[in-house]
Parts: structure tokens; sequence; C-alpha cells
């Protein structure tokens, strides 16, 4: 379970400070996904930023299954990062010397995972992201970008996180992958009891969400909650 | 894929560029081995020469050297007193006789010894005998002018010159009495057939001859010749290196005494000291027990002091060059990889946010920096296998020439030069000259780890820097 306790994120530009985050509460039950909402600069990204614990907040604190991240160290906020967490960047972010699939396998080798196991993890997921197997162990900026949001997405999910963070993980794809995307993601916090938080403006892909939140002047507020289905009900 | 492979996989990212970083790289890695070589192969040169005569010293009569000043000669008995000195391990007497052809000698002189005058005009200490050996080298330009110039110095003196044209001039032959198988510098013989003389300091029959003397006269181990009137077998041949070391003879110190009917008198003493960090006060032990109104104590050889001196110099600048291409090398290394650093943030920034340890992160930059710090050795130690050679002799001509320029002064000519303890001073560069510096592996491979050393070092420095960067800082820009 993620608990939100009154986020603040406030940035000084000049004699000016801005609070793209100001106090942000919410809860996620494990499994839940659910979506952010907003316009351009509204702090979706900061906001994933603090829950990913790529960035400290000014106040408040973020509680991962009642270990609050406010407390730890940079060395445990990375253990953290590599173990409870997958990131989907809104600019993909992947190592472009790098094949997909060695991109893929980056968190796995961090982790301590044995060569063979995550070579085969890795390739498993590519297949789920519907990579087409030829191009497993293509560079990187040989990849079409569509191509290249599913090996961001399969390379967050090779920890198998507690939490995907997505910043609009459909952006760059057709619309028939990117149903895909959905279906996938879905699916991961139905069966696997995986939290997923997505950011998008893709109003079709937040409908599908569990619960839907919009983010505006740094204040979140709740949309929807949709009836949640539990895996094996 | 390991942090090995990436690290690799990275170093080749932009090739041109590496390939220009290799280069510079093997440059500076090239010339720091070769400056390695060069130190090596002087610093073996210096510690055999320190090994062989450095800590030898030498004693002469106050006044007197080889054939030439004056004074009283050492004896026996200061051989002993010598022999007491602390620090003293062996004192070696010698006795120095000059050796004239009979056929020369026939028609100004009918004995067999004499006191003779020094050349130059000096009353001189050594003792002038015939015998049927010839001399290896001819008068040729300069003998025929010393000649003519120690006539005429004698003249007025007691020497045997005449006034008028001088008669056809055959050179001296140097003969040593020895109580030990060394040279006069104390430096063993090379004995290239035969043997030695057994026991030094007994009266013998055996003799040793230099190899070029023994050439021009036919002779061979086995072979007779005389010395006043006296058959002597010839027992081995050495070579001293030198074209007027090898017109010389070896007697044991007995003998020798005994041709010059001097017994119990010796023309100079061989003293060898424990360490070198004793001689100095040995020699000034030395000075004071033997007295310095009777004898002269000096350090080895003069040209050997200027060679060791020019090759510590050689030593010392090739030492520095080392380390500041080994420093260059490291700089390289670190502007390099600060440049990747700061060129890869933003993968640094990702690498991190998906848990990536800043430990991981700066092993493989460093393993980075090592991939083309191996480049660059490889080729570094190419460059240094065909320069070092070259860059070494640079290094020592340059400095012979200095040593020799401020070398050049006294007794350049003449006997007093040829014969007497200073020496001809060709001798330094000789020595200079005969040192080899090649690359040998040992030697590479003490250079390529101390540039890998240094280019960890180099490296750690833009590692560390890797860990003051904030994924959110770079990831913020999107």
């Amino acid at each position: 379970m993620i608990e939100v306790k009154d986020l603040v994120r406030q940035f000084k530009t000049g004699d000016r400070t801005i609070k793209p985050v100001n106090g942000v509460s919410f809860e996620l039950e494990k499994g839940t996904l659910a979506s952010i909402v907003g316009k351009s600069g509204s702090g979706k990204s900061t906001l994933l930023s603090l829950l990913g614990a790529l960035d400290k907040p000014t106040s408040g604190d973020v509680v991962v299954d009642g270990v609050s991240l406010a407390g730890l160290p940079d060395g445990k906020l990375t253990e953290y990062r590599r173990r409870d967490i997958g990131f989907v960047f809104q600019q993909f972010n992947l190592i472009p010397n790098l094949s997909a699939i060695d991109n893929v396998m980056l968190p796995m080798e961090f982790a301590g995972m044995r060569k063979g196991a995550r070579l085969e993890r890795a390739r498993t997921l590519l297949e789920q992201v519907q990579l087409d197997p030829e191009k497993h162990s293509r560079r990187i900026n040989r990849l079409s970008g569509g191509e290249q949001q599913r090996v961001a997405i399969a390379r967050a999910l090779g920890n198998e996180p507690k939490l995907i963070l997505a910043d609009e993980p459909t952006g760059n794809l057709d619309e028939q992958t990117g149903d895909h995307i959905i279906e996938l993601l879905s699916s991961l916090s139905r069966d696997h009891n995986t939290t997923i938080l997505v950011v998008t403006h893709d109003r079709t892909l937040a409908q599908k969400t569990d619960r839907r939140f919009r983010l505006q002047q740094g204040q979140l507020t709740e949309e929807a909650v949709r009836p949640r289905v539990v895996a094996g009900a | 894929m390991s942090v090995l492979a990436r690290s690799v996989g990275n170093a080749f990212r932009n090739k041109i560029r590496t390939s220009a970083v290799v280069a510079v790289l093997a440059v500076a890695i090239g010339l720091a081995l070769s400056m390695l070589v060069a130190n090596q192969a002087v610093g073996s040169k210096v510690q055999e020469l320190n090994a062989s005569v450095g800590t030898v010293l030498t004693v002469n009569p106050a006044g007197g050297q080889g054939f030439e000043g004056g004074g009283e000669p050492l004896t026996t008995a200061e051989s002993a007193t010598a022999a007491a000195v602390p620090n003293v391990v062996s004192v070696v007497g010698t006795k120095a006789l000059r050796l004239e052809n009979e056929s020369a000698t026939s028609t100004s002189s009918t004995g067999t010894t004499s006191q003779q005058g020094g050349p130059g005009g000096g009353p001189g200490g050594g003792t002038s005998v015939t015998t049927s050996l010839k001399a290896a080298i001819d008068a040729g330009t300069l003998g025929n002018r010393n000649n003519t110039n120690s006539n005429s110095g004698a003249a007025g003196g007691s020497g045997t010159g005449n006034s008028g044209a001088a008669p056809t001039f055959s050179l001296p032959i140097t003969a040593t009495g020895i109580g030990a198988e060394v040279d006069t510098s104390g430096k063993a013989l090379n004995i290239t057939s035969g043997t030695g003389l057994g026991d030094y300091t007994a009266a013998s029959t055996k003799a040793l001859l230099g190899t070029t003397l023994a050439d021009k006269n036919g002779l061979k181990v086995g072979s007779t010749f005389t010395i006043a009137g006296k058959t002597f077998t010839v027992a081995g041949i050495f070579d001293a290196g030198t074209t007027f070391g090898n017109n010389a003879v070896y007697t044991t110190l007995a003998e020798a005494q005994a041709l010059a009917s001097t017994p119990g008198e010796l023309s100079s003493m061989v003293v060898t000291v424990n360490s070198m960090d004793n001689v100095d006060a040995a020699k000034t032990a030395l000075q004071s027990a033997l007295g310095s109104d009777k004898a002269d104590v000096t350090q080895g050889q003069r040209n050997l002091e200027t060679a060791v001196s020019s090759l510590d110099s050689v030593k010392n600048i090739s030492l520095v060059a080392f380390i500041a291409a080994l420093g260059t090398a490291g700089l390289i290394i670190l502007l390099i990889m600060v440049m990747l650093v700061r060129e890869r943030r933003r993968e640094i920034g990702v690498l991190k946010a998906i848990g990536a340890r800043n430990r991981t992160i700066g092993l493989q930059f460093v393993l980075e920096a090592l991939v083309l710090v191996a480049l660059g050795s490889v080729v570094g130690a190419a460059i240094a296998a065909f320069a070092s050679g070259s860059i070494a002799s640079a290094l020592i001509s340059s400095n012979s020439t200095t040593s020799a320029s401020n070398q050049r002064g006294p007794g350049g000519g003449g006997f007093g030069g040829g014969f007497g303890g200073g020496g001809a001073f060709g001798g330094a560069s000789q020595l200079l000259t005969s040192v080899t510096a090649s690359a040998s592996p040992s030697t590479i491979a003490i250079g390529v780890a101390a540039v890998f050393a240094v280019a960890v070092v180099g490296a750690l420095v833009p590692a560390l820097l890797t860990a003051r960067i904030r994924p959110i800082e770079v990831l913020r820009g999107e």
C-alpha cells in the first residue's frame, strides 16, 4: 500500500517560489491501476519523481508498505528504486549504444540477477510488449519510437516492482499497440498485484484505470473510482 | 551484459574519438616506457660500474704516478698498514715496469735493466727492462711526436734523450706485477684463453699477455718470450677492452719486483673498501694512516667518476621524464573521462534512476578508462620497443658531450696521459656508449603497471564525480 501524506515540492526561481506539488495526499491499494491527468506543467512529472524517490519533497512523506521514504539515506533510496519501482519515462531514456535486450536486462543486473535468468526474463518481457524477436538484439537507435517505448516498458517490469510509474506510456504508440500496452498494464495490476500510476493525456487510457486523479495548480483531486476486479474473483 | 562488457562497448562508441585518444595516450605512454627503459639501462650500468671499481681506492707514492712524478716508492710494509685500515677488505700491490724491445735499445744501452728517467723529463719511479716482445702499437705521429718532446725534455735532466734527429722509435710495453688477478684499476682481468698466474705473491716465470700484444708477436698460450734475458711462458691471454690496455704484460708482483731489483717496492696499491658508503671514510683513514707526504690516495678512476656522474644525470633526467610522461598520461585520462562524464550525465542519471549504485557507475567509467589505457599501452609499448634505444642514446650522448668538454684539459697527450693513472679521457665516453637500452618484457610490464596505476587515479576523479549527479537534475530537462 502506498500512502502519500501532504506532499509539497517547491522551487525558487529568482524571487518567486513555485509549488508544482502543493499538499497532495492520497492512498493507493496494492494492485491498483491509477491515472493522473492534468495540463502540461501542472506538476504531474514532479509528483511521479517524488513517488519514485528521484526527488525529495520539501515537506510531507511517501510511505510504501509502512516504510517512510523521508527518513531513508541515498543508498536506501537507490535500493528502493531498484527493487520496488519501475519507471517508464516519457522520453524512454534508454541507453543508446546497447541493444533492446541489454537495456531490459540492466535493472536485473543491478539487482544481482544471474545472467541466464535475466536473459530469459528479458526475452519474455520483450515478447509480452510485442517486440519482434528479430529486434531484440538491435541497437536502440535503430528502433522506431513505438518500439523504443515498448522496450522502456519491458525494462520497467524487469524486477517485478511493487509500483510502476509511467509517464505517457502510450504517447508514442499507434492505437493498436497502445491498446495492447493498456491491456498489459491492466493485467499486471490485476494478476500480479502491481500498483501502477500512469500520467497521461490519453482520455481512453485514463478511463480504463481503476482510479482517476486530476492535478491542477499543485492540488490533486480524484475524478472517478471504478470498482476493482481482484485476480481470481 | 556485464559492467566490463558495457565499458568496452562504451570505449568504442565514438571510434574516431577513441582512435585520437588512444594515439595521444600511446605517445605519452611510449615516452614514459622509453624513459623507464633508459632509466633502468643506465641504472644497471651505474650499478655494474660501482660494483666493479666503485669501491676501489688507488694509492700512489706522494708526488708520483705510474712513470711520472717523483717522491719515495711505496713499500710492502705500507701495504700492511693499508690493510689494517677499517672497512678495507683487500690491498693489492702493483709494480710497474716499462719493457723496451731489445733491438730498439741495443744502439743506446747495453744493460738489461736501468733506473731510467721518465719521459717528459721527470725522474719517475718506473723501471725499464728489455724484452723480446715488440709493441703492438705503432708509434705513429703521436708516438714519434711524444718521443721527440720527451727527448728534448730529458736533455736538460737525467734522461736518455739525444739531441739531433730522433732514431726509429718503438713504443714501450707496459708490464705490471700484480698481487691478485686484477688490473691496475682493481677490475678483474678478462682472461680469454689460458689460465691466471696462480699464486700472484710468489715469483713465477708465467705471464699474461694482452690480445693484440700476443697477436703482434705470434704468441699463444704456452709460447715463451724473454724479459731482461729471463724466459717467461704465456699462461693466459687477456682482453682489456682497449688497444692501449692490450699492449701490456702482467706478471706476479714478486717477479716484477725481482726483475726491477727492487724487492719490497710497490708502484701503487689497489685498495678495495667493503661498501660504497664507506669509501670516503676509508679514503680519509687511509690517507691519515699512510701520511700525506708518503702517499696519494685517489678514488677509482677519474674517467669512471665522470662516467658515473654523467650516467647519474641521465638516470635522473630519464626518471623525471618518466614521471612527467606518466603524469601526462594520467592527465589525459582525467580530462577525457571528465569530458565523457559531462557528456553522459543524462545516461548516468537514467542508470541511477533505474537503481544503479554509485560504485557500479564509477567502476564502469574506471574500466572504460582502463580499456583506453590498455590500447594506448599496446601501441606505446611498440613505440618504446623501437624508440627507447635511440632516446637513451640521445640522452647519453648529450650528457657525455658536456662531460667530455668539461674534463678535457690536463695531460691530453703524451706518455703522461697514456701511461699515467689519470687514464685516457676517451674512457668516460666509452663507458657511456657501452650502455645498451633494450625494452625487456619485465621493464615494459613495470612501466605498464605504473601507467595503469596512474590511469586508475586519473579515472577515479571523474568516476567520483558521477556520484554527485542527481538523477532528477538531469531528467528534469524532459
